[in-house]
């Protein structure tokens, strides 16, 4: 073996050497850190989505209960309106007697 | 003056009749108020009512289908403040049997119950909104008083008082009829329906709250007004039951600017004398 042929061999083996050291000291077995910040993030964002969810929720249940209570007041509003302009059966007003009564209304 | 009493529908029925006679009049009545009842009663689980009840849709009798036309034309009238399909709310305040059979006082809670419940009449032929029954406990004596008055005319002057709901053919030779109102004074009555209704009766308590069978279709439980008592006067025995509940349910204010011939009876012991019966 030539001296060119050992020195070529010594700095093959040399570059063998360091590329397998700088692969083993790159840890490719462990998965990468988590950042704290982004999973600060994303905890929040999930926060974030279950309170806006909960705010629609409470939107919607205000909502119903006002279009009930209007359509509520629409149907009294439309019946005193019906009951004060006699739209309902108008008879005179009977007249009050002396007479002993031939019979009686109550609660029945 | 013949008179006539007995029970059907719950209440007291009084025939009053200017006859010589009755010839078999009353007999007739009396048939023609168990034959209603027969088809109008929630109560019983054989009646024609409580058939469609169950079923949701039939072909009814003209009976029924008339009775049924009226409620449903009152409340469109009213504004939904009359309505037929109270059923189950009644019966989830406690009222769920004949009134007789209600306890009294129990700790047993009570609910409420959605009303406005859909009604389709086509001829005789009916169909309810699911979920909804119909309770004609509101118009059913006023009507029944006034098929019998049609049926007892035949015989001569009649008043049918069917637990307060009142019905006329003609006029004694007094020329009017004389009618007493509960805390209220005698009215002369002629050619006009009245009837009264109250939460002075048919009240019970469930869980230490006192209730009673006139429910607020808009709340679907018994309704809270400031009014105990009204007797209406309307065209008819029919319109006169409608427009009492109404004007009891809408309140004293209401109830006198509504203009409707009234005895009202106010929470605090008042009798109050509207649209101009004085």
């Amino acid at each position: 073996m030539t001296s060119s042929t050992r020195t070529y061999a010594l700095l093959i083996a040399v570059v063998v050497f360091f590329l397998s050291w700088a692969t083993v000291a790159a840890h490719p077995w462990r998965t990468a850190a988590v950042d704290p910040r982004v999973a600060a993030l994303a905890q929040r964002r999930a926060a974030l989505q279950q309170e806006a969810l909960r705010v629609q929720h409470v939107l919607a249940q205000r909502w119903t209960t006002y279009r009930v209570a209007l359509a509520r007041r629409q149907a009294v509003n439309a019946a005193t309106a019906q009951l004060a302009s006699a739209a309902l059966p108008a008879v005179s007003a009977p007249p009050i007697v002396a007479a002993p009564p031939a019979t009686s209304t109550h609660t029945s | 003056m013949r008179t006539h009493a007995f029970r059907a529908m719950g209440t007291d029925i009084e025939l009053l009749l200017e006859a010589d006679d009755d010839s078999g009049a009353f007999a007739a009545a009396e048939s023609e108020f168990e034959r209603l009842e027969q088809v109008m009663s929630r109560f019983r689980p054989d009646s024609e009512l409580s058939r469609l009840n169950a079923r949701g849709a039939m072909d009814v009798s003209p009976d029924l289908a008339d009775v049924i036309g009226l409620a449903v034309a009152a409340r469109a009238r009213t504004g939904g403040r009359f309505d037929p399909t109270v059923h189950d709310a009644v019966a989830a305040a406690g009222y769920d049997r004949t009134f007789e059979e209600v306890e009294a006082d129990t700790d047993a809670g009570t609910g409420s119950a959605p009303c406005g419940g859909r009604v389709e009449l086509d001829g005789l032929h009916v169909e309810l909104e699911p979920g909804f029954r119909l309770d004609l406990g509101g118009i059913g004596k006023g009507f029944a008083a006034e098929r019998v008055a049609e049926r007892l005319a035949l015989a001569g002057p009649c008043l049918v008082n069917a637990g307060g709901d009142i019905a006329l053919r003609g006029v004694p030779a007094e020329g009017v009829w004389p009618v007493g109102v509960e805390d209220g004074p005698t009215l002369g009555l002629a050619r006009a329906g009245l009837a009264t209704s109250g939460r002075d009766r048919r009240r019970w308590r469930r869980g230490g709250r006192e209730l009673h069978h006139l429910i607020d279709p808009r709340t679907g439980t018994p309704a809270e007004t400031d009014l105990v008592r009204v007797t209406a006067v309307g065209r008819n025995a029919v319109d006169a039951e409608v427009l009492a509940k109404v004007l009891l349910l809408g309140g004293e204010r209401e109830a006198v600017a509504a203009g409707v011939p009234a005895v009202l009876v106010t929470a605090d012991g008042r009798t109050v004398l509207a649209g101009g019966i004085r």
